[in-house]
Formats: C-alpha cells, sequence, structure tokens
C-alpha cells in the first residue's frame, strides 16, 4: 500500500517534435492510500497514457512519479508492485484458473506453500474457489475480468489496482455485481483502486472521488456530489449528469449577467468586468421544479422525452432553449408552463470557468 | 423457372472434371493397365501394378526419406522462422529493410536456386569447400557422399522456404494483442515465460496452420533433388516424387507409375490430416 504522489507529470509521445504535444499536460496530485479513485473524461483524455506511466508501462517526459515518497519514475514495471486490469479480460489461455492467480507469485519466487495459501484467499474472496481447477479459457467474460483482478490481488504488496475500462466488455447485469465485488474488496483489503472510465454512472457510483480530465489535463476533481452540484466549468457541467447541464447566454445590464428573454439574472461578483468576456448562466436540468418557490421560468414546452421514470421537458423562451428535469408534471407539447428554480441553484460562468454565484 | 441455375455451375463444374475428376479417375484406370513404352494402351492386368508396388522396396525407402526430409525440414524452417519473425516483430532498427531482406530467397526461381546451390556445393569449384580449405580444413564431398547430399537438399530447402514461414509467423505474431503483454510485464514475468506463457500458446493455431502449409508443399520435394542430386549418389537422396517421376516420365512405365502415384495420394492425404489433427490436439487445446 502506498499514498502515490505524482509531481510536475507531464507526456508527449513526441517529446522531440519542434511544437511539443502533450497527451498529459503537466499537473501535480496525490492518491490517498486505500481510496478509490475515478479517471473521468473523453477518449483520447490522457487517463489511460496516466494510468500507463503509473504502472510503468510508459516512462513519463517530464515530472517524476513517487510512492510514499520514494521516486519509481524510472523503475521497471514488475518493482513498483502495481495491478492493472485492461479493458480486454486478460487470462493465460494455457493455464488453469489456479495457475493464472498464481504466476505473479511464481514469477516472483514465493515459496509454494505460499502460492497455494494466497491463491486460495483470493479465489475465496472473488468467489473464484469453485473454478480454480478448470483452464482459464473456459470460463465467462466476468469470470476471465475477475481472474486479472486476481492476478493483482494476489501479490500482498500491491500498492494500487489500477483499472482500465474493465467493465466495458460485461454484460450490464454482470458490471453491476463486478462494480459491487470491486467496492467490496477496496473494503476488505483497503487497497488504492484508480478506475479509469468513460461512463459518468460508472464513475459517480464506484469512486468517493473523481477526476474529470479533458485534453490532457485535470479539468475538476471531487466527490461525485460536488461535481454534480458545482462543476467548475461548463466542460464538467455538459459531461456530468443526464441531460447535460444548462447554460444560457446572456447580456450585461448594469454590473449584472441577464437572460432576457427568461427575465433571469445575477451580479457578477467584484472585480468582475460584466461587460467583457463571454458569460453563461447554469443550472442544472434536475434543480427545476413544476412548483414552489423561486425564481420563475417561463416557456412554451417545445419537446417532452423520458429518462427512465423522470420527464424531461425542452422549454423555450424567445431565442433560449432549456431543459427541465421533473418527476411527474402533467403537461403536453406545446403548451406554457411556469417552472421555479432556486436562486442559489443559479451560477455564472465566464469563458466557461465558473466565477461563483452573485445572485441578488 | 429455376431450372437454368443449374447452367451457371456449367463452367466451374467442367473445368473441375477437366483438371481434377477426368485425370484422376483416368489415372486409376491407367494403374490397372500395364501402359509402358513398349506397349502403349489401355489393357487390364488386374492388380498386378499393386503387387510390384508392394514389392518395391525402393519405392517405401523414397517414401520413408521423404517423410524425414520434409520434416526435418519443416520443422527447421519453423523453429529459424519463428526466430526471425520474433527478431523484426517489435520495433527494431532497419525493421522494414530486414522484413524484406528475410523474404528475397522466397521470391527467387527454385530450379535457378538450385542450380546456384550445386555450384556452391560443387567439391572442387565451389566456394563452400574453397573456404573450409582456406580455413585449413578438409574439403567435403557434398554432393557425392549420401550423408552430405541429403544435408545438402535439406539445406538448399530450409534455406528457401524459411521465409514463407516468416511471413506467415510475422503475420500472426502482428496480429496479437497488446494487453497480454502488459499484464504478463505487470505480472513480473521475464523475456522466457513471456515468451512460453503468452506469445507461443497465443500463436499455436497460426503455427499448426504454418507447418501443415509447409508439410504439403514440403512433400513435393523434387526441383531441388532434381537438379542438386538428381537422387544420389545412388538413390540417397531420392524422394517419391522424383521415383514416381523416373518409373513414369523416364521409363515410360506409366502404368505402374499411376499405381505408385495413387498410393502416394492416399498415404499423404491421410497422414497430413493425421498430423493436422494431433497437431492441433496437443497445441491448439485452447482455441475453442
Amino acid at each position: 500500500m502506498a499514498e502515490i504522489h505524482l509531481e510536475q507529470l507531464a507526456h508527449s509521445y513526441a517529446p522531440d517534435a519542434p511544437e511539443r504535444v502533450y497527451a498529459l499536460q503537466p499537473l501535480d496530485l496525490t492518491w490517498q492510500d486505500g481510496e478509490t479513485y475515478a479517471l473521468l473524461g473523453p477518449s483520447g483524455c490522457g487517463k489511460t497514457t496516466m494510468l500507463n506511466i503509473i504502472s510503468g508501462l510508459i516512462r513519463p517526459s517530464e515530472g517524476r512519479v513517487l510512492f510514499d515518497g520514494r521516486d519509481v519514475t524510472g523503475e521497471d514495471t514488475r518493482r513498483r508492485n502495481i495491478a492493472q486490469v485492461f479493458q480486454v479480460p486478460v487470462i493465460y489461455r494455457s493455464m488453469t484458473v489456479a495457475q493464472n492467480l498464481a504466476f505473479p507469485l511464481v514469477c516472483r519466487g514465493l515459496p509454494r506453500a505460499r502460492i497455494r495459501q494466497r491463491v486460495g484467499e483470493i479465489a475465496e474472496l472473488l468467489g473464484l474457489s469453485t473454478f480454480l481447477k478448470r483452464p482459464a479459457r473456459e470460463l465467462t467474460a466476468d469470470q476471465k475480468q475477475l481472474i486479472s483482478l486476481g492476478r493483482g490481488l494476489v501479490r500482498e504488496d500491491v500498492s494500487a489496482i489500477l483499472l482500465d475500462e474493465p467493465l466495458t466488455v460485461i454484460d450490464p447485469q454482470m458490471k453491476f455485481e463486478l462494480r459491487k465485488k470491486l467496492k467490496q474488496i477496496n473494503e476488505a483489503a483497503g487497497v488504492t483502486m484508480v478506475l479509469v472510465t468513460h461512463d459518468q454512472n460508472e464513475a459517480m457510483t464506484f469512486a468517493r472521488t473523481v477526476i474529470v480530465m479533458n485534453h490532457g489535463r485535470i479539468v475538476q476533481s471531487g466527490e461525485p456530489q460536488e461535481l454534480f452540484e458545482c462543476p467548475a466549468t461548463e466542460y464538467v457541467g455538459t459531461f456530468i449528469g443526464s441531460p447535460a447541464m444548462n447554460f444560457l447566454a446572456t447580456v450585461p445590464r448594469e454590473g449584472r449577467r441577464e437572460v432576457p428573454d427568461l427575465g433571469l439574472g445575477l451580479s457578477v461578483p467584484k472585480g468582475e468586468d460584466a461587460r467583457s468576456g463571454t458569460w453563461t448562466l447554469g443550472f442544472r436540468p434536475e434543480h427545476v421544479f413544476a412548483e414552489g418557490d423561486g425564481w420563475p421560468l417561463r416557456g412554451r414546452i417545445r419537446r417532452i422525452w423520458f429518462e427512465g421514470v423522470e420527464q424531461v421537458l425542452e422549454v423555450e423562451a424567445g431565442e433560449t432553449v432549456f431543459r427541465a428535469k421533473l418527476d411527474h408534471a402533467r403537461v403536453r407539447t406545446g403548451e406554457s408552463v411556469e417552472l421555479r428554480i432556486a436562486p442559489e441553484r443559479l451560477a455564472l460562468y465566464r469563458d466557461g470557468q465558473r466565477v461563483g454565484a452573485g445572485y441578488d | 423457372m429455376y431450372r437454368q441455375k443449374y447452367l451457371f455451375l456449367i463452367p466451374g463444374l467442367l473445368t473441375l472434371v477437366a483438371i481434377i475428376v477426368f485425370p484422376l479417375l483416368f489415372t486409376i484406370r491407367v494403374s490397372f493397365s500395364s501402359w509402358d513404352v513398349i506397349q502403349p494402351g489401355l489393357d487390364w492386368i488386374g492388380g498386378e501394378n499393386y503387387a510390384r508396388l508392394w514389392e518395391d522396396e525402393r519405392y517405401w525407402e523414397a517414401l520413408l526419406r521423404l517423410a524425414g526430409m520434409a520434416g526435418g525440414t519443416v520443422l527447421v524452417q519453423y523453429v529459424l522462422g519463428f526466430g526471425l519473425a520474433l527478431l523484426v516483430w517489435r520495433e527494431v532498427l532497419l525493421k522494414r529493410f530486414f522484413r524484406v531482406l528475410f523474404l528475397i530467397p522466397m521470391m527467387t526461381t527454385p530450379v535457378v536456386m538450385s542450380v546456384i546451390w550445386r555450384t556452391i556445393f560443387h567439391e572442387s569449384l565451389g566456394p563452400v569447400n574453397d573456404l573450409l580449405q582456406r580455413a585449413g580444413l578438409e574439403a567435403l564431398p557434398w554432393i557425392s557422399s549420401a550423408g552430405l547430399a541429403f544435408t545438402s537438399v535439406m539445406i538448399v530447402e530450409i534455406w528457401q522456404w524459411t521465409p514463407f514461414m516468416f511471413l506467415l509467423l510475422l503475420a500472426g505474431l502482428l496480429s496479437l494483442p497488446e494487453e497480454p503483454y502488459l499484464a504478463a510485464r505487470i505480472d513480473g514475468a521475464g523475456p522466457f515465460r513471456t515468451f512460453f506463457r503468452v506469445t507461443f500458446p497465443r500463436m499455436a493455431a497460426i503455427s499448426v496452420g504454418a507447418i501443415l502449409i509447409r508439410l504439403i508443399e514440403a512433400s513435393k520435394i523434387m526441383e531441388t533433388v532434381y537438379v542438386l542430386t538428381s537422387g544420389g549418389p545412388g538413390t540417397a537422396t531420392e524422394t517419391s516424387s522424383y521415383y514416381i517421376y523416373i518409373r513414369g516420365l523416364r521409363d515410360f512405365q506409366l502404368g505402374y507409375a499411376a499405381s505408385l502415384s495413387l498410393i502416394y495420394l492416399i498415404i499423404m492425404i491421410v497422414s497430413l490430416t493425421l498430423i493436422g489433427k494431433g497437431l492441433t490436439r496437443i497445441f491448439v487445446k485452447d482455441q475453442a
């Protein structure tokens, strides 16, 4: 177990190019021991690169990787005590389940009795005990993925388990089971787990801390709730949550930014110039209500669709279009509605960055 | 109206009949005749040719020799081809250059290459013996001693066909997924363990395929023998196809040669099928 610290880490796949293109922009990051993290972002945002740097499969072009303060940047993968599970289940096809689980220990030359004991323990934990003598290739995809995971867990000294989209190829039902199992293992073994994913639900349900990445940069890092309630950028607001957060265009008026079509406005924070930059007003569709206290949002329903049991209304008011997610509203397309939003749910974004909520 | 659809099959079927079915049936018929240079024509002598074949030691020796030669050369080709493929599989200097270089022997005409090799192995004028003597060693009878002539034929075959093995195995290696190798590194496996636990099992299917293709090809060894040693000294390098060629097209014992080829064909079909099944069972068990 170890605390993992990335210090001024950056990576470029073509470090000799005159214009350096970074797969991973310089960043500092600390991962606490025994916690669960999720790296969330679209394909090509640098999350797998980061993972491979930590496991030592890639050597970063800049910066250092520290495990408990020890610099491991130049160290070989096998000496880092990192376990990694890939998108595709990787098993040694010519071996049985037990041999698969024992493999990392055999490579490290542990005594046979100890290996047998560890394999037994891990198989028990993963629910693979009954399959131990079976050839690994005969198992189902999710069981194979458990074997991949087991090969990481079987090593007692493992610093962290890195999961690179491990649930992508698994059936939905099995996905749920496997995610539950991962959480159990994290609690039982107390080992740090880092999950790379582009599925926000997976990230939000698995990890204590979610790190949102885009274009090789960390956009925001925090608890799932925090990312949902207070997205630091428009990107996070759009990427997390379904439907995406509303960002409405505003115009300046007397130190405020307003959405004229809705008669909605917020004063900009002190020190900010309301007339320069692109300002948007952001709020979550989930924070809109059919009735109750708050500022009114008037408009005509353009479209209605369902997400699960909830209704999503697309409402237009003049040029402005926003979405609202409601439990059960008896409304029809084309009707005029008056919805409500609590003022504290509104936030201003300047050039894509949150500048705080100056409601009055 | 759908009757006509069979019309469209006729060109293909006619070709098939003309180049495979008719020759085969004709050969079967000829094998029951005494057609030779003195008495050409289709008489009927029953199974006489087959009885004679059963007693023909030279035929069975040639077949055994062929088995040894084919098995030996294909095995060496496999090991060498795999080795070469592993060398230029990953990012190495001049990768493209080497990949093409290794293929050159395959692209040359077998008969021409055999002539060149005959010159190389020439006992008084060839460069091999010249080099040996310069190095203070004795000149070797490459073509005129039984054992060495056999070895010479094998060397030429291996030289000529290792590239084919290399090509198939390299294609196989290049199609392997990356993750198992990353996983093996993380599990702490060294190069040998990685090869035997990851590469080799994953290459099993393509290996069996490549070996079978080469065995089928190698069982026809003919031009190398013809040019290099003419089956000699004595019958030391005589293979089945070469012996059948001597009987049929040099001695013109067409009836007898037909029976020889048919038995050869049956033996090849049976043995290659068994070898294929055996190899698959042993190596490719995990592909299901």
